[in-house]
């Protein structure tokens, strides 16, 4: 059946609708291969008709079968770039190499030029006053949490510009964004009452 | 050390024009924020009021350095900085995300419009073009140019994806109106009063939301 | 909208608070707060109050309508009335939910409260329910929303607005074809 191959390739985004899947090379040139024989048959039905008058719906269904894979190619690579769009925002200017590989070289160019486009944009707000549109995506919250210490750790410095002094076994109140990266390595442990 | 700390309000206060506070402008900023989050259509950029506010922070910022360490205004000014900052963010990135889902039908709509009545800013305006014309790059280099002489175009109308004006939304009226038609009903016309809270089709109040007459929420 | 976000909202109401210290007048963008006087009660918005509260810089007075006796009332009221009735906030149940929270020592018959509100809550939900069935079944061009806060309206968001939009396609997509059919006929 026409366009059957084009179909595979929307179902396999369908598929992965969390990540992205490797770029599928092979399945668009089959495709592009399609509508190569098809505008082919329509043309030599044309110029050379086997039958009086030329046989003009099978024209018509080709023309129609060339047009649904060409929306299905387009449709395909639109879908990719909104995946794509997505990793901008998620994972900064650079993309991991494992995203990278499943790319292909026209996106990683067109990752590079949407970056490059939201960059100068996000310069340009406020008269040139510039603003990452990538942080803060979610409405501040200042908590606090109970912290114990477990190794005399010394001097932190709080974002609010006050200076505390960490020892072993003592109990603080300290901003939970400050105090995390010290409760991953251990230095701070939480306390839950 | 108080006095020392200019005061931002204070300072636009005296200007005797209660328009220009910057609680009035942050409060704008929020509506403003609250409609272009729930409206279908990308509205009216607001960039004046925007520009208005990161002065405001700037100023601020610039204040707070001459304040001690440890001092509790540093907090809490902080705090507020955040808060602004984020809707800000939110309003200029919910105006981002419709640019890029409509921009034809945005950029085409714009074209229509002097700059003066340009809903998009300057920088919204050039990201919309340079965005699209990224697609039609990758649409071209992937997938047109390999494709049948008849069949290379990028056909602008079957890409372009418009809002759903007819889409419905909650709004609270500020103003009262009186006589809108909801399109396709046969109900009478419907009075809004100040104050009410109706759920109802976007495209027969979409003027009303531009004027401020109602508030999106 | 996310929830986070109308709670954000709610975060701007004025709360009385009674400051453990004292400070001049503090000029916010928003407007100038204060001044603080220790043991004094002052407002402030709720989102300071609640940061100073885990400072354990203030006690929370609460709310004026965070009163057992009072809510009960509107309980009551809701609960026989056909319509949706006044709240005493706009935020009542996320102000509950945040002042409760940060400060249920401060707060007399905080328990008591939280369960009235919760409550209130339920009465409201369902019958928000009801009217949004009714509504769906009626061909009205629009519904009355009064008094609904806007927590309530973001439960019904987006799933209420968007089965009206699908409900407006079936029915542009089913006349279109009978209005070609009746060209035809003609």
């Amino acid at each position: 059946m026409f366009g059957e191959k084009a179909l595979e390739l929307i179902k396999e985004l369908e598929r992965s609708a969390e990540g992205i899947p490797p770029f599928n090379d092979d399945g668009i040139r089959q495709v592009l291969e399609e509508m190569r024989i098809l505008c082919q048959a329509n043309f030599d039905d044309i110029e050379n008709p086997t039958t009086d008058p030329p046989n003009y719906s099978s024209v018509r269904v080709r023309h129609m079968a060339i047009s649904r894979n060409k929306r299905c190619i387009l449709a395909y690579l639109y879908n990719r770039l909104q995946k794509i769009r997505q990793m901008r925002w998620e994972f900064g200017s650079i993309l991991p190499p494992e995203i990278k590989s499943l790319l292909s070289e026209p996106e990683v160019q067109w990752f590079t030029s949407y970056s490059k486009a939201l960059a100068t944009y996000m310069r340009s707000i406020g008269d040139n006053y510039g603003l990452n549109l990538a942080t803060d995506v979610t409405p501040p919250k200042s908590l606090y949490i109970e912290v114990r210490c477990l190794v005399d750790y010394g001097k932190l410095d709080l974002e609010d510009g006050e200076v505390i002094f960490l020892k072993k076994n003592s109990q603080y109140l300290l901003p939970r964004a400050e105090c995390e990266g010290l409760v991953r390595q251990g230095v701070l442990q939480h306390v839950t009452s | 050390m108080d006095d020392s700390v200019a005061d931002v309000s204070e300072h636009l206060d005296s200007s005797d024009n209660e328009e220009f506070t910057p609680g009035k402008v942050l409060q704008d900023i929020e509506n403003a924020w609250l409609n272009e989050k729930f409206a279908p259509e990308i509205l009216p950029h607001q960039s004046e009021l925007v520009d208005c506010m990161l002065e405001q922070i700037s100023h601020m910022e610039e204040n707070m350095k001459k304040l001690k360490k440890g001092d509790i205004r540093l907090a809490i000014h902080k705090m507020e900085i955040d808060r602004i900052r984020f809707v800000i963010k939110s309003y200029l990135r919910t105006r981002l995300e419709k640019i890029e889902q409509y921009t034809i039908h945005i950029l085409s709509e714009d074209d229509k419009k002097s700059p003066e009545e340009s809903y998009l800013t300057p920088g919204e305006r050039k990201f919309a073009k340079e965005y699209l014309a990224n697609i039609e790059t990758l649409f071209r280099t992937v997938a047109l140019q390999h494709m049948p002489a008849n069949f290379q175009a990028f056909e602008v109308d079957k890409l372009t994806v418009k809002p759903n004006l007819n889409s419905h939304v909650f709004l609270r009226v500020n103003k009262p109106v009186q006589g809108i038609i909801v399109p396709g009903t046969t109900n009478d016309e419907i009075d809004l009063t100040a104050g009410a809270q109706r759920l109802i089709q976007y495209q027969p109040i979409a003027s009303l939301v531009k004027e401020g007459a109602v508030q999106l929420i | 909208m996310d929830p986070n976000e109308v709670e954000f909202l709610g975060e701007k109401q004025l709360v009385t608070i009674i400051p453990s210290f004292t400070f001049n007048q503090i000029h916010l963008i928003s407007g100038s707060i204060g001044p603080f006087r220790a043991g004094l009660p002052t407002q402030v918005p709720i989102w300071l109050a609640v940061n100073l509260k885990q400072q354990q810089k203030c006690r929370i007075v609460g709310q004026e309508w965070m009163d057992a006796k009072l809510l009960i009332d509107v309980k009551d009221e809701e609960k026989t009335s056909k319509f949706f009735t006044k709240m005493p906030s706009d935020h009542y149940m996320d102000e509950t939910l945040m002042l409760l929270g940060v400060a249920p020592e401060d707060i007399p018959q905080a328990e008591e409260i939280r369960t009235i509100v919760k409550d209130l809550w339920d009465i409201r939900m369902s019958k928000l329910r009801t009217s949004v069935d009714a509504f769906m079944k009626s061909d009205s061009a629009f519904a009355k929303l009064d008094h609904l806060t806007p927590m309530e309206i973001n439960c019904i968001r987006p799933s209420l607005p968007h089965a009206l939009d699908q409900r407006d396609r079936i029915q542009t997509c089913g006349s279109r074809p009978r209005d070609s059919q009746d060209t035809q006929r003609s």
